[in-house]
């Protein structure tokens, strides 16, 4: 079970490289949400399901969604794939940058074992370490919660003057 | 350094070097800027739950709000370079080249 949570890291570590090499922007939101699913895999199997689930909406289903939609403004009409363009050379470079960090991180900063660390919430809670950490956000964190409450709102105006059009303030399609 | 320690700094690391080494497209600068977001998040969770301390997990869902807002404004950025310039190729961005 140990070995899982490495699994998930290995996992998400790939599609990470997928997401820097992409030959086109549309494998490139493709890896990121498989990617960030298997990070929240990499979550979970710490014990944080909460904060696993809240990445699962506001990242994946909130954010990727709309990036996911502005990818189309690509326009490629005949997008590039994987592996058969000089891009392939990033992504062997990119796999040789985690293997020569790994082998650092090794042989250098004496890396541990594999497997051997899984924190837990330390017994059968029915609220989690992480679930009650957010709650702090309502009662000590309030003032915090209503500044940056106030700050989303007022990035909210900020997209809206960006988009506005200087001369033309109508709302037109791209 | 454990591997799950190994496995968000070596996401952050190859985000950041897709980052500054992007070819054609605005977007996937954004892409990578968001990867290097999501590396941030676990990180930022992986703290307070190995150190066992609850307050600290405000940080990640801070962050995550956060990020949020910037990714909002860089794809309205994204938007409003595809308006004047026609397309979000970084070749068309050169204005101050000489």
């Amino acid at each position: 079970m140990m070995y899982f949570a490495f699994l998930f890291g290995f996992c998400f570590v790939f599609w990470m490289v997928g997401v820097s090499c992409n030959p086109s922007p549309y494998y490139g939101v493709l890896s990121l949400v498989i990617g960030a699913a298997f990070g929240c895999g990499l979550l979970v199997s710490m014990g944080g399901s909460f904060v696993s689930v809240v990445l699962f909406l506001v990242y994946l289903g909130g954010m990727l969604v709309i990036f996911a939609y502005s990818s189309a403004l690509v326009e490629e009409s005949y997008p590039a794939a994987w592996g058969n363009r000089g891009g392939m050379i990033y992504v062997v470079s990119y796999v040789l940058v985690i293997v020569g960090y790994g082998a650092m991180c090794y042989w250098l900063w004496s890396m541990e074992g594999y497997g051997s660390v899984t924190i837990d919430a330390g017994g059968l809670f029915v609220v989690r370490l992480d679930f009650s950490g957010v709650a702090w956000f309502y009662y000590f964190g309030s003032w915090l919660f209503l500044i940056a409450g106030w700050g989303l709102l007022l990035t909210l105006f900020v997209v809206m003057e960006l988009v506005r059009g200087l001369s033309c303030g109508v709302l037109r399609p791209i | 350094m454990t591997p799950l320690h190994f496995s968000y700094h070596s996401a952050f690391i190859i985000s950041i070097m897709g980052l500054s080494l992007h070819r054609t497209h605005l977007i996937s600068t954004l892409l990578c800027l968001e990867s290097m977001m999501l590396s941030l998040f676990i990180a930022l969770t992986m703290w307070p739950t190995q150190l066992q301390t609850p307050s600290l997990m405000l940080t990640p869902m801070l962050m995550l709000s956060f990020s949020a807002c910037e990714a909002g404004m860089g794809l309205s950025l994204l938007v409003a370079s595809s308006r004047t310039h026609g397309s979000d190729q970084l070749q068309n961005l050169n204005l101050l080249q000489c």
